[in-house]
């Protein structure tokens, strides 16, 4: 028997809370914790909660505040916890705020109930989805963060000129954000590629399309921890290190 | 200002003043050793009368014989105790104007030809005469001077100075050498000086008066004029033998003099504005009649060697010069500015220096005095330069005034560039929401909204089934979230769109069991395809894909981008049973036109084929 994974969801809407407890209770591998109403009620419940929840869908839009504090709060408390973010229309600008506060997916409001289920389970077992605008957007935005580096750094000769081989442009060792494997499967995605064309057309297996987007997802959300840190720095609100 | 002015050529006066009583009180206290000779006999031969008698020094030739030329020999006795163990000399002040000095018989030095009438003048400056060692005996000595006597030349002897060369060569003659030769050097250089920067003013600041005209201003030249006058006068005190004869040289420089005071009126005129005056013209004629008048009466008195003339003309020149001055003094306080009363107190302690040298040089028998206009003369030179300076500094204030103006002037331009810009933005940025906001409108009723109000008139018919229903629902979801996408997609970036428009809508395929073949190449941006032409280009293939949904019964649905050339292709390929290719859906060829694409459509049961091609 496979484990079952428990589910708590911050959702403001009562008839969507509704239907996400009947998937989750319709679904063998998974097991309902809770529901929170507004990020004050969620935060409390995290905060006293003695089962660590593995799975959070979070609403962004709550009444008394934004969905990505408790997902911050959520994933700094149980780094085993990975939160989805329930999304309407699955909108570029949410879901990257969403994944660098820490989220690893986000699921379709209009989705249907075994949908749902199968996505979170899909999600445990490695998966990740990414729509082809937001894999656009990421690529648009190293592509930048990178020539920065390269400006800033003053080293390698890997420049954002499109075309140029993806080894050569995106050395992990250089820089750390995206592997070259990484910006491939990216591409394609962006592309509009599904990850089943992608593992026929690169020689890999669907699970390691999916594995290189998933660590894509933590380093969007280390990243963007290290921006932060960056900016607070530069601004003086903390120390320079060393 | 004024009063700073004021101390400053008070200070100036006194440290003159001091410096002639310091030299004055040094001759008196080394006057021990030194024997100053007073006494003694004078032969003179005035028109071919010889006289001999007594004198007592100093002798001024042109009183005791009214001017008229002549020769005299002076014996001076003096004794001394012991012979000098030191080097001894003689000081003369003032002798002339040729001349010869003899000890005890030894003739020591000549200046000047005794033989020759109105040529050389030593009477300028003062002469030292070393005494030969052995010469001076114990007892009696005599000192011999002949001399040779020119009419109104200032000629005769002084008091003599006898004694050791140290006192007498370092301390009176030098200091009364550098009073009478290099003060007038010095004051030459300062005229020449104050003359060609005041010459220089009148050349270059010109005018440009209104009526057109170049106006210079007068004030410059006339102090140019009198500062080179003066100039010329003054170094007459270092020239013993002037390049004229006695009568033309002496009117020439006579007539630096009144050129001199004739210049430093007009000067006066000029800046009182009596210049721009027409009732006060007249006065440039008494001013006229300084110079004039000079030239005549020197020329009078010179050639008929009778002084008197010119004594007597100077009389009137300074009652005329005082008049003038007077009156530009009372104007100067009816209407004072700096520049008057600098100029009015250097005028009025001109003349009364004038009327002191010509009491003690014309009327007195005090011989040796020197004059001291040639010094009061640098006030005016001072003035000037004060002039000078506080006009070029009104100028430069007027000046940093017009530019903090213009600067001020340039930045409320720039002020009003700026609003006008921000206006314009402003209109630009309604303009853009504008038309932000009819495109979405027009979106909301070509997508989202007409698919609601389908489904309400589904529900209203009552004869939908509700699988229906929820196609239509979908259908709105998923427009919405196309236009969503759409917001941010790259103008001209087929491949974003193609991409995105997969994403939205394969699980609608998946559900009906469709099978998706990718067949996209990377293609070039389509340029003709704007946010709008983007969007439109999305509802043509949701009709496209949704057609097929609806209609084809269906198992494989392929979409292809390519190239072909420069033309971009997308073809959206079905294997359903296909239509009449000949009634194209309107939709289908009304949006294509819309956005600049080449449709073409070809069916045939198991294979219908919708193709765009751009470019």
């Amino acid at each position: 028997m496979p484990r079952r994974w428990g589910v708590l969801v911050v959702e403001d809407d009562s008839r969507a809370r509704a239907f996400f407890e009947a998937s989750v209770q319709r679904s063998p591998r998974l097991f309902w914790l809770g529901s929170a109403g507004t990020v004050l009620e969620a935060l409390a419940w995290l905060a006293r909660t003695t089962t660590i929840p593995d799975v959070l869908l979070v609403d962004l839009g709550m009444p008394d505040g934004t969905g990505l504090d408790v997902i911050r709060d959520a994933v700094a408390r149980f780094p085993g916890c990975e939160p989805l973010v329930v999304s309407v229309f699955g909108d570029e600008e949410n879901v990257l705020a969403s994944i660098e506060a820490g989220a690893v997916g986000y699921i379709h409001k209009d989705a249907a109930p075994e949908d749902i289920a199968q996505t979170i389970v899909e999600m445990k077992a490695g998966a990740s989805p990414i729509s082809p605008m937001i894999a656009r957007r990421v690529l648009a935005k190293y592509r930048s963060l990178q020539s920065a580096n390269v400006l800033g750094i003053g080293i390698g000769t890997g420049t954002a000129v499109p075309g140029a081989t993806p080894e050569a442009a995106f050395d992990e060792n250089e820089r750390g954000l995206l592997s070259a494997r990484e910006h491939e499967v990216l591409t394609l995605i962006a592309r509009g590629f599904s990850y089943a064309e992608i593992a026929r057309l690169k020689g890999l297996s669907v699970h390691t399309v999916q594995t290189h987007i998933k660590n894509l997802y933590g380093k969007l959300a280390v990243h963007s921890k290290s921006e932060a840190v960056f900016e607070a720095t530069r601004l003086g609100l903390l120390p320079h290190p060393g | 200002m004024l009063r700073r002015l004021v101390s400053l050529l008070s200070l100036w006066l006194a440290v003159l003043l001091g410096g002639v009583a310091g030299t004055a009180a040094a001759a008196a206290t080394t006057a021990e050793s030194p024997i100053e000779l007073r006494q003694g006999t004078v032969t003179t031969t005035v028109a071919g009368v010889t006289r001999t008698g007594p004198v007592e020094l100093s002798y001024h030739w042109d009183r005791q014989h009214r001017g008229q030329p002549g020769f005299a020999s002076f014996d001076l006795p003096f004794n001394l105790p012991a012979t000098p163990e030191t080097p001894w000399g003689i000081f003369i002040p003032r002798v002339g104007n040729a001349v010869e000095v003899q000890l005890n018989g030894a003739l020591l030095q000549v200046y000047g030809d005794l033989d020759r009438g109105n040529g050389a003048d030593y009477a300028k400056a003062p002469i030292y005469v070393p005494v030969p060692g052995r010469l001076l005996k114990t007892g009696e000595n005599h000192l011999q001077i002949r001399l040779r006597a020119d009419s109104a030349r200032r000629a005769g002897l002084s008091r003599v100075t006898v004694g050791p060369a140290a006192p007498v060569r370092t301390e009176l003659f030098e200091s009364a050498y550098a009073w009478r030769f290099t003060g007038s050097v010095l004051l030459t250089a300062f005229s020449l000086v104050v003359g060609g920067i005041a010459l220089a003013l009148w050349l270059t600041q010109v005018d440009n008066g209104a009526v057109g005209r170049h106006r210079r201003d007068g004030i410059y030249f006339w102090a140019a004029l009198a500062e080179f006058c003066w100039a010329v006068r003054v170094a007459d005190g270092v020239i013993a033998e002037p390049p004229l004869p006695w009568v033309a040289w002496g009117v020439l420089m006579a007539a630096c003099y009144a050129g001199w005071a004739a210049s430093a009126m007009m000067f006066c005129y000029h800046l009182s504005g009596w210049a721009r005056n027409p009732r006060l013209q007249w006065a440039r004629w008494p001013v006229a009649a300084v110079v004039a008048g000079t030239v005549v009466a020197t020329a009078l008195a010179l050639q008929r060697e009778q002084p008197q003339w010119l004594t007597g003309w100077l009389a009137i020149e300074i009652v005329i010069v005082l008049a003038f001055v007077g009156s530009f003094a009372v104007a100067t306080v009816r209407n004072p500015t700096t520049e008057r009363m600098l100029v009015a107190i250097a005028a009025l302690a001109t003349v009364a220096f004038g009327v002191r040298d010509w009491l003690v040089i014309r009327l007195s028998d005090a011989y040796g005095e020197t004059t001291w206009v040639r010094y009061s003369s640098v006030f005016f030179g001072v003035a000037l330069l004060l002039i000078v300076l506080r006009r070029f500094h009104a100028v430069s204030t007027q000046a940093r005034g017009w530019v903090a103006a213009l600067a001020e002037q340039v930045a409320q331009r720039e002020r009003e560039l700026a609003q006008t810009y921000a206006e314009l933005e402003q209109v630009a940025r309604d303009q853009a929401r504008t038309h932000e906001r009819e495109r979405i409108l027009r979106d909301m009723h070509d997508g989202v909204g007409s698919h609601i109000s389908s489904a309400i008139r589904q529900l209203q018919s009552g004869q939908t089934s509700s699988e229906e229903l929820l196609r239509t629902l979908r259908d709105s979801l998923d427009q919405l979230k196309l236009s969503i996408d759409s917001i941010h997609l790259p103008p001209g970036d087929v491949g974003a769109l193609l991409a995105a428009l997969r994403y939205r809508l394969e699980p609608r395929l998946a559900t009906a069991g469709i099978e998706f073949e990718w067949a996209v190449d990377e293609v070039a941006p389509v340029k003709l395809l704007d946010a709008q032409a983007m969007r439109q280009l999305q509802f043509l293939l949701f009709e496209a894909i949704s057609n097929v949904l609806q209609h084809a019964q269906a198992s494989v649905l392929r979409i292809e981008a390519d190239m072909l050339g420069d033309m971009v292709r997308l073809r959206v390929i079905d294997n359903g049973r296909g239509f009449d290719a000949s009634q194209v859906p309107r939709a289908l060829s009304e949006r294509a036109g819309a956005v600049g694409a080449r449709l073409a459509v070809e069916s045939r049961p198991g294979r219908t084929v919708v193709q765009l091609g751009f470019g």
